[in-house]
């Protein structure tokens, strides 16, 4: 029987643990904490499908060409098209495994408009929808977990991959508890571990996801794509903790934005594109914002109590519990904020990076959104790539080879042993933070070659200290061992943005402001011993 | 701000007070106050003696997770839900979930939460759909976020072992509102490992972060 190694149990993670356990394969889902933990559960607003019940004119090829569009031609046309085709079924699936979806008087689940898209295609769960979908895969997992065939593993983490010649064998896992690295050996792994938050402190994510898999694994040569395409979701919240999601559904539901001058509102979107101006795909509209220099606010009040709060409620909620704002009755004040990375693991259309046998789902991988992600296209992504990797695991040949694996455990003990006797003055956290406020500062909306520049120099001085930090061990050993490769991935992100002489989607250069034709290719990224190397994928080698 | 914390270094080893003095916004959480009391700087108790850093759980920092379930001056709560404008007095005790074993400071393993629902097979099989009138029931139920505050303050939940608690009849609900093949199944374990065992203090509605309507679970699926 062949045994799956998924790293990560969000909804990605729970999907492709599903689908291989209903092929009869054997599967350990590993994360250091539960599924209800995950990143996934912030997914608000829908899931995209061209359901039976579609709006009149809506099509598949409505849905591939939007997709296309919003990711500014250069995602695959042909991994779109699968995604795009398969959303359906996926509906259907989901509704079978227990996801409670909005539906209309008629029965037929309700869909909602999302930026970017030509009809009404979102479907959705009230404000909850990745709730709604935890929610059922952890109880359709839970049935595969009574027999066996999903083996869940709590307090690990991820350390590195056991790579040899070009192929996966399994993962290096850290066992917080036993406080010791561990081998686990594996036909196929699958790396399931969300998007690079950390490198920007707080997001309007979660706190657990980091990105330290992806750049770990670039150190061990697998290629990373497309890092330069980050997300400012547009309408986002100041709370004392964190920046909090408002959910596009409430721009769906006809939401207004505007801007105050001489005591009026100017409806500045609007102005600029119409009367859907405010459904502009997400990268526009943030550019657009920030363009402003004013404080922007989102105004729903029009929509009155009632509807509002059968529509919106948990925004409402967040408003009031986190701000005292009233959205029956007050605008909110929004700002834009990293919401999603459009890059991550290089992965052809069977989601297999470059490594044989090692595959990457989910926000990690790259590869269906191009330069810019349309809202309701992400939940689905993550189910469909589970789904495709699982395919494809099914039809890889088994791997049998017996392997020592003792000396990379050796290697990873005596690394962990000299980082924990480090007596830096360098503690974890303020490097951390130092690089939020470098990616911040230097790779926001606007960006040009001097700022990228800069960034650079600051992140390899951070990478030059990384091996010398002060070791914390009243931290999870985790948070300490992760800091070199979450710089490694960050000084990658930055390479990958500099190398794009031109501003495509949610890459926007001031100094280069025009597409360019030369650049309407993916950007791949490798690592070698310590040097980088950046190369456009004119030749389709990834996605066709 | 005072902050009294219940500290733990690990499983096995004794837990101690400790205490820390800081100056925090009144519209901070608690979740956030731990996260600035533990990296503003390195960390220093009230007797100016270094302190290892707090180990609690977070995610999502804004109540849709239940990573920072913990007790609060007295009341078991998610720590990004409580504002320091709503304490009184200058005092936070915080204290971990206290049926659950502690792993390190406010740090627990819940995961007995998990095991009783894999243990009744809690899960759909064969799907028959829903009536609608349930839609807004189900939806709710759909958001128990396994956190434990229900279990923590019910009078009848111990460690688990019998009694499963408020967050298993919820799961019941959403599987025998819909299963064909789980239902008489899902039933029958709903009768002995919650039915049979609670008094309906109905403490758990009171305390539930999502307010999942537990009672109206409860009342379905005792008349089934």
């Amino acid at each position: 029987m062949k045994h799956v190694l998924v790293i990560g149990s969000g909804i990605a993670g729970l999907s492709c643990a599903i689908n291989c356990a209903q092929k009869g394969m054997q599967v350990t889902m590993v994360s250091p904490f539960p599924s209800e933990r995950a990143q996934s559960v912030l997914a608000a607003g829908g899931i995209n499908a061209v359901t039976a019940s579609c709006e009149v004119g809506d099509s598949v090829d409505s849905h591939i060409d939007d997709t296309l569009k919003g990711g500014c031609d250069i995602a695959g046309k042909e991994a779109v098209r699968g995604l795009c085709e398969s959303a359906p079924d996926i509906i259907d699936w989901l509704k079978k495994n227990g996801t409670v979806f909005t539906t209309d008087a008629d029965g037929n689940v309700s869909k909602r408009a999302f930026g970017g898209q030509s009809y009404r295609r979102s479907c959705f769960c009230g404000a909850s929808t990745g709730k709604q979908i935890v929610t059922a895969l952890v109880m359709e997992a839970r049935g595969f977990e009574g027999t066996g065939r999903i083996k869940r593993r709590l307090w690990a983490d991820f350390y590195s991959a056991l790579i040899k010649d070009g192929e996966c064998f399994g993962a290096v896992l850290y066992n917080e508890a036993t406080r010791k690295p561990e081998a686990i050996t594996a036909d196929c792994v699958v790396i399931a571990t969300g998007g690079q938050n950390a490198l920007f402190g707080k997001t309007t994510g979660s706190t657990q996801c980091d990105g330290y898999v992806a750049g770990k694994l670039l150190t061990q040569g697998v290629e990373l794509k497309n890092l330069e395409f980050i997300q400012y979701h547009p309408t986002t919240i100041e709370t004392a903790q964190k920046r909090m999601l408002i959910s596009e559904a409430v721009r769906g539901e006809g939401g207004r934005l505007y801007i105050e001058e001489n005591g009026r509102r100017v409806y500045f979107m609007e102005d600029k594109y119409g009367e859907r101006g405010n459904l502009m795909p997400r990268d526009i509209v943030s550019r657009c914002i920030e363009e402003t220099g004013k404080q922007v606010y989102l105004d729903i009040t029009f929509l009155g109590k009632e509807k509002i709060l059968q529509k919106l409620p948990e925004v409402y909620e967040l408003c009031k519990k986190y701000r005292g704002i009233d959205i029956t009755k007050e605008s909110i004040p929004v700002t834009p904020s990293v919401h999603f990375f459009m890059g991550g693991i290089a992965v052809k259309n069977n989601h297999e990076t470059n490594i044989k046998n090692l595959y990457a789902i989910g926000e990690c991988a790259s590869i269906y959104h191009g330069a810019n992600r349309l809202g309701g296209n992400s939940l689905l992504a993550a189910i469909y790539g589970g789904k495709v990797a699982a395919n494809s695991i099914e039809q890889a040949e088994s791997n049998d080879t017996p392997n020592d694996w003792s000396k990379e455990l050796k290697e990873a003990e005596e690394k962990l042993r000299s980082l924990k006797g480090s007596k830096s003055p360098y503690p974890v956290k303020y490097i951390r933070d130092m690089l939020a406020e470098t990616m911040q500062e230097d790779l926001g909306i606007v960006r040009d070659a001097d700022k990228l520049q800069k960034g650079i120099d600051d992140v390899s001085f951070y990478l030059s200290v990384a091996d010398k930090i002060r070791f914390d061990s009243s931290e999870m050993a985790y948070f300490g061992y992760s800091l070199k490769d979450i710089l490694t991935l960050a000084k990658a992100t930055l390479l990958c943005a500099l190398s794009r002489k031109e501003s495509r989607g949610a890459h926007y250069r001031s100094d280069c402001p025009a597409a360019s034709d030369a650049y309407k290719a993916a950007t791949i990224i490798r690592y070698d011993n310590g040097e980088f190397t950046t190369y456009l994928d004119t030749e389709d080698k990834y996605e066709n | 701000m005072r902050i009294k914390i219940l500290r733990q270094m690990s499983p096995v080893t004794e837990p101690y007070w400790q205490e820390f003095e800081g100056d925090f916004a009144k519209d901070q959480s608690v979740a956030g106050m731990l996260d600035e009391l533990n990296y503003k700087d390195d960390l220093f108790d009230v007797n100016g003696d270094p302190a290892p850093r707090i180990q609690w759980e977070c995610s999502c920092l804004q109540g849709m997770c239940g990573a920072c379930a913990m007790v609060i001056n007295g009341r078991p709560a998610l720590a990004c839900e409580v504002f320091l404008r709503d304490i009184k007095g200058d005092t936070v005790v915080i204290e971990p979930l206290k049926k659950f074993a502690t792993i390190s400071d406010l740090v627990v393993d819940r995961g007995i939460i998990h095991q009783n629902l894999k243990k009744a097979n809690v899960y759909i099989g064969e799907y028959e759909g829903a009536d609608p009138k349930e839609y807004d029931h189900m939806y709710a139920a759909g958001k128990c976020l396994k956190c434990g505050l229900c279990l923590e303050v019910c009078p009848n939940y111990s460690d688990g072992s019998s009694f499963y608690g408020a967050a298993f009849a919820n799961d019941c609900f959403l599987i025998a509102s819909r299963s064909k093949s789980r239902k008489k199944a899902i039933t029958k374990s709903y009768q002995k490992n919650f039915e049979q065992g609670c008094s309906k203090a109905l403490s758990c509605v009171d305390v539930c972060p999502m307010k999942i309507p537990t009672l109206a679970s409860i009342a379905k699926m005792n008349r089934r």
